[in-house]
């Protein structure tokens, strides 16, 4: 029986685990921890881990997320069992046989677990989300220690900014080292504005001071899965690809006809970004007839 | 405030990662090297908090002789002091990561007031070497973070969630894993590298654990190689373009 | 006459002491300034004293002021014994110099150059007050003004005196030797009035020499002493090195190591005396690009900004020095090891805007134009050294070069195992180590191995090279940058591990000489290397391809019709004088066309000082020099710099120009290939 840990049932990276779990072709039971209860996640480590003892799952899954990450690494110290996060395919056996994730999703490990019950969380985007079936809500245990209860959300700030998340739009316009200045953006802003989508940003950019952290997209800035991510002046270095390997589609916009995000794009366009991207914003203004 | 940040020495990876023949490692011949990000800001949040509370810094790596660069690195911002837990540069899981770091913290004669690490590592980005130092510490662990303030003996830290920021209060000590925003690490100066290269670090070199995890080969992703439409060049693909928007209904 | 003597003695002892303490103050501070080496090279120095000070050379560049100055300077060396004169005469009127004062000819050549000097004087005044010039806006026009009038002074009352020693029958030789003089005797009758008017205008001859005297080292009139030490202590050698700095001499403890100029006491003596040289003519702000184009550098302003500091900050320098070693002297360095803590102000911003520090493309156009050989862009770099290695305060957008330079060995954050990629299909012999060297290394560069637009050139040279039967290899990946990018920003630290680096990879390599398509690279390896044990006869590919079309080992077709100008690159043609071999290139495969500004007056492209990775604060340098080359008319814009290359290609597709720019390595294939 594999235990399957819901994060949130509505989104889709849960969806995917539970398919992924289904995948497996063992009885799966999946569960959420109470929705009015606030985020403590040794707390709702020691919920699984009541339910593990309960039922001893053969594998225990969880989406790859932050939480769904940091859930399963304390159910993993608690158990003192090891945890294979972020992976794309399971091969059931003694020991276990991952394939799991690294640099983001450019390179991949595959990795013998010595562990009971297995626990792995699973890599987003590698098995599409299916309808979720039962998942049962979990009451917070009340075998949670006081050292478990100290970490828990004590306060939310809403968000000060406005306009489209990066991790909600749609489309994703981003610049990098290609679009020279702050002021450049200019014309990647009014691309992303009439397609009603998001800025984003290589790390270049970032250091260069030229957008805040938050636009940056890749492994150590925000991973997005639009329905298009254009990309005007990146190169396409391993670092960023891992922030947009969840976009469906990839038009790359550079002037190097050898640049290596070529390799992973969908659609190309040789040329510099400071011509293509305005003439595609004009002709978009043409077609609308205005 | 005493302050521990634990990094690794990673590869500067450019557009490709290349394997070495046997599979067990990426071929670093011609890269250069680095610290994963995450990791970087919490050392220089560590230096921060320090300058504004006092206290001192330490920075701490598991890795290879080589390693030392990255501790020399550290020290060249700011932070006083080293310790190397040295490898033979194979890679060591999780849990044995965690245990060596455990052991070094008890060994210590100093007690640390927070313990800082990147939320993940650039390359194994396995989530969890700080949680699990935590729980062998009886610490509380807070992960992702991208902001923190010290008051008195409580840390209020920030974690970006859809929506805004959640908000976590613990009393120290505790471990808090941060994330790259957090701050904008500074650059060097040259006096800085200089006293860097005399400042102490305390090397030893722990045993090695069987591996519960254990990394059986690297394999590169397939499908790496796309074939891009090319939908032509300069401003003249602009019609092109804007079909397949079209087609795919964002215009 | 007693009474004459005792007066003129004590004026002279006056002006003397005056003048005295002020040279003896100058003196102490420029022994209390950092060191630096500028000895060696005699010959060369005394052309340079020839030439630039006796023979006005730099000052004739622009020839009616150049020659207004040399007027009014030769004027005062051939009227120099008429001090003497007038010193004599003011104590005894009927005495005179032994013998000169008796030449007929000598009388003449006063008069003529007393003449000189008026016109010249009377010359500038018109430029200052009617043309008004660009070059002296920010000068103090109210100090020259005041110099002019006593110069003009001691011209006139000297002529005037002449005449009436003429009209009282005083003069030791015929009237008709000064015929000025001749004229003007004419004003004055031989009568009393005239005796009164002949002992007036001596003395106040004399008195305005005098006074003169104690005004010049407290004015920018210093010049006509420092200037000649200036001239003979300027670089003697090749104008693109960059002075090292050492971080490791075992005799400096670490709190005294020089990281450049942080304040008024770290400047060298010879920026010191720069700073005392400088008149303010606005020779170099007219040629600086980043002037030119609106930004707020001005060499001139700079350098005066750092002379007004210096001499703000004197009396604490020389009080704080004492004879002992260089130091930092920032505020709050804290006081290290005997030197007292100098709490100077920062010249940066106090003395000199930040912007402008960072506005400098160090193309070298200011150094080459100024008469007094100051070198600003040593000053600049000294000043970016200290902001970058020790404050780490420089613009944002270079962090990411300067940190994957570091980490990445090359500006462009690629990884270098990629950085052969570019030659995959080539047949190109990449040297391994072990190899056997071959006889040329191509060094290609940053640039030209990973910008798309550059990689064209490092094709072409290949392809040349291998096609005349050149035996050469690159490095590939273990060609790490040169490191003038982290040099040019002020980072002497990153950039010495890499010259250390790249010297022992070339000398383990056994490599003897090098061919270079960048010119950064040429002048680093081969001006710049000598420094760090690397010396190899280093030439840039337009000098080996041209050497090889002479020897018809490549046969280029000539292309009539297809009309090419020229870039020359500042790092080519300014620093290290490579001026007709890519010009040979460009003849050989079409109809060369020069654009006004080229050879050594050329106009950078911006890219220079590290500007590759910086933003522009103001209007573009490089839509400057673009608007340049399209007016020649010509349809290609040849290169040999793979910065200019890009540089010039973003201008040209910003202005929307039709204008082909290339390399002539590129231009060369093509004739050869045909199509």
């Amino acid at each position: 029986m594999i235990l399957v840990f819901v994060e949130d049932p509505t989104d889709e990276l849960s969806q995917q685990a539970v398919a992924f779990a289904r995948g497996m072709e063992e009885e799966i039971e999946a569960v959420t921890i109470d929705e009015g209860a606030e985020y403590a996640p040794a707390t709702w480590a020691r919920t699984l881990v009541a339910r593990i003892e309960q039922r001893s799952p053969s594998a225990v899954m969880a989406p790859g997320t932050d939480r769904g990450n940091e859930v399963l690494a304390h159910v993993g110290a608690m158990l003192g069992q090891p945890m294979a996060a972020n992976c794309v395919s399971v091969t059931p056996g003694d020991p276990a046989s991952v394939l799991r994730v690294r640099w983001g999703g450019s390179l991949l490990e595959e990795a013998a677990v010595h562990g009971a019950p297995l626990l792995l969380s699973t890599a987003a985007h590698v098995v599409a989300a299916g309808p979720i079936g039962d998942v049962e809500t979990l009451p917070v245990t009340a075998d949670a220690s006081e050292l478990d209860q100290m970490v828990r959300v004590v306060e939310r700030v809403p968000a000060t900014t406005a306009g489209v998340s990066l991790t909600d739009a749609d489309v994703v316009v981003s610049g990098g080292r290609g679009v020279g200045s702050a002021e450049g953006f200019a014309v990647i802003e009014e691309l992303a504005e009439l397609l009603g989508g998001a800025v984003g940003c290589s790390r270049a950019v970032t250091s260069a001071g030229w957008r805040p952290h938050s636009d940056q997209v890749g492994q150590t800035g925000t991973k997005i899965s639009p329905e298009i991510y254009i990309a005007c002046g990146i190169s396409g270095a391993t670092q960023h690809m891992a922030g947009c390997k969840g976009a469906k589609r990839l038009l790359a916009i550079n002037p190097d006809g050898e640049a290596s995000i070529f390799a992973s794009a969908d659609y190309a366009v040789i040329g510099d970004l400071h011509e293509v991207v305005p003439a595609i914003s004009a002709e978009i203004r043409r077609a609308r007839g205005g | 405030m005493n302050i521990l940040v634990c990094v690794k020495r990673v590869p500067l990876t450019g557009g490709k990662i290349n394997l070495t023949p046997d599979e067990q490692a990426i071929q670093t011949r011609h890269l250069g090297f680095t610290i994963s990000p995450h990791e970087e800001c919490g050392a220089e949040e560590a230096i921060r908090l320090v300058e504004q509370h006092g206290g001192s810094s330490t920075v701490l790596t598991l890795g290879p002789p080589e390693a030392e660069e990255q501790l020399r690195d550290m020290m060249a911002i700011g932070i006083d002091r080293g310790i190397h837990l040295l490898t033979d540069g194979t890679e060591w899981d999780p849990q044995a990561t965690a245990a060596a770091i455990v052991e070094a913290i008890r060994g210590d004669e100093q007690a640390y007031d927070l313990i800082l690490f990147g939320n993940e590592s650039a390359d194994a980005g396995n989530y969890q070497v700080a949680i699990r130092v935590a729980h062998a510490l009886g610490l509380p662990c807070v992960n992702g973070i991208k902001a923190i303030s010290v008051d008195g003996d409580r840390v209020r830290c920030e974690q970006e969630v859809a929506g805004g920021r959640d908000v976590y209060v613990v009393a120290v000590p505790a471990v808090v894993t941060v994330k790259e925003g957090i701050n904008l690490p500074r650059y060097p100066s040259v006096p800085g590298r200089l006293r860097a290269k005399r400042k102490p670090v305390a090397v030893s070199t722990p045993a090695r654990p069987e591996s519960r995890l254990e990394m059986v080969r690297l394999v590169l992703p397939e499908g790496s190689s796309k074939q891009a439409e090319v939908l032509g060049r300069g401003a003249e693909a602009a019609p092109s373009v804007v079909q397949v928007l079209q087609e795919i209904g964002v215009v | 006459m007693l009474i004459a003597a005792v007066v003129l003695a004590a004026a002279l002892a006056v002006s003397a002491t005056l003048f005295a303490t002020r040279v003896r103050y100058l003196l102490a501070l420029l022994r209390s300034a950092a060191p630096v080496r500028r000895d060696g090279d005699v010959p060369r120095r005394v052309r340079n004293e020839a030439t630039i000070v006796l023979g006005q050379r730099k000052l004739l560049q622009r020839f009616g002021p150049g020659l207004i100055h040399a007027f009014i300077f030769w004027g005062f060396l051939v009227l120099a014994p008429t001090i003497l004169i007038a010193f004599i005469g003011v104590v005894d009127k009927h005495s005179t110099l032994p013998w000169l004062g008796h030449q007929g000819w000598f009388a003449f050549l006063v008069d003529l150059f007393a003449v000189l000097v008026l016109v010249g004087v009377l010359a500038a005044l018109w430029i200052r007050k009617v043309q008004r010039p660009e070059r002296f806006k920010g000068s103090h026009l109210g100090e020259a003004d005041f110099i002019l009038a006593l110069i003009a002074t001691i011209a006139t009352t000297l002529l005037l005196w002449q005449a009436c020693r003429i009209a009282l029958g005083l003069n030791e030789w015929p009237a008709s030797s000064a015929p000025a003089s001749d004229l003007l005797s004419h004003l004055f009758a031989r009568d009393g009035a005239t005796r009164v008017l002949e002992r007036v205008f001596v003395w106040a001859h004399v008195i305005t020499i005098l006074t003169f005297l104690a005004y010049l080292p407290r004015s920018k009139h210093l010049h006509i002493a420092s200037a000649a030490f200036n001239v003979w202590y300027g670089r003697t050698g090749p104008g693109g090195r960059l002075e090292p700095l050492r971080f490791d001499d075992p005799d400096v403890p670490e709190e005294e190591i020089r990281f450049g100029a942080g304040t008024a006491a770290d400047l060298t003596w010879k920026q010191m005396l720069d700073t005392f040289s400088c008149t303010e003519c606005g020779r170099c702000q007219d040629a600086c690009p980043a002037f030119a184009t609106g930004k707020i550098l001005s060499p001139k302003l700079l350098v005066m900004g750092l002379r007004d500091q210096v001499f703000a900050d004197g009396g604490a320098i020389v009080r704080g020095r004492r004879g002992e070693g260089p130091g930092e002297g920032a505020a709050g360095a804290g006081a290290g090891g005997g030197t007292a803590a100098l709490d100077l102000a920062a010249l940066v911003p106090g003395a000199v805007p930040e912007e402008s520090v960072w506005d400098c493309v160090t193309c070298g156009a200011c150094v080459q134009a100024c008469p007094v050989s100051i070198e600003h862009v040593d000053h600049i770099i000294d000043l970016r050294r200290h902001l970058v290695m020790v404050e780490s305060s420089f613009p944002a957008e270079a962090e990411p070069m300067l940190r994957d330079v570091e980490r990445g060995s090359n500006p462009w954050g690629r990884a270098q195992s990629e950085r052969a990629d570019w030659a995959a299909d080539l047949g190109v012999r990449v040297l391994e180590p072990g190899d056997p060297a071959p006889e040329y290394l191509y060094w290609v560069g940053c640039a030209t191995s990973f910008d798309d637009r550059a990689r064209r050139t490092a094709e072409s040279t290949a392809k040349l090279l291998r096609k005349a039967g050149v035996d050469f290899a690159i490095l590939g990946p273990r060609e790490a940058c040169t490191g003038d990018p982290a040099r040019r920003m002020g980072n002497e630290y990153v950039f010495q591990a890499f010259a250390e680096q790249n010297v022992a990879t070339l000398n383990e390599a056994g490599v003897t000489k090098i061919i270079a398509n960048c010119p950064h690279c040429f002048n680093t390896l081969g001006n710049e290397y000598p420094d760090f044990g690397g010396d190899y006869e280093v030439i840039h590919h337009s000098e080996l391809l041209s050497q090889l079309v002479r020897e018809g080992r490549l046969a280029p077709q000539r292309s009539e019709g297809l009309s090419i100008t020229y870039h020359d690159s500042c790092y080519l043609a300014r620093h290290n004088d490579v001026l007709a071999p890519p010009r040979e290139l460009v003849a050989a495969v079409g109809e060369p066309v020069e654009m006004e500004r080229s050879g050594k007056q050329t106009f950078c492209c911006g890219a220079g000082g590290a500007h590759m990775w910086m933003e522009e604060r103001a209007g573009a340098i490089n839509s400057e020099r673009v608007r340049e080359a399209a007016a020649t008319g010509a349809q290609t814009l040849a290169v040999a710099c793979p910065f200019c290359a890009v540089m010039l290609d973003d201008g040209v597709q910003g202005a929307g120009e039709d204008l082909r720019v290339v390399d002539v390595a590129t231009l060369l294939v093509e004739s050869i290939e045909g199509a």
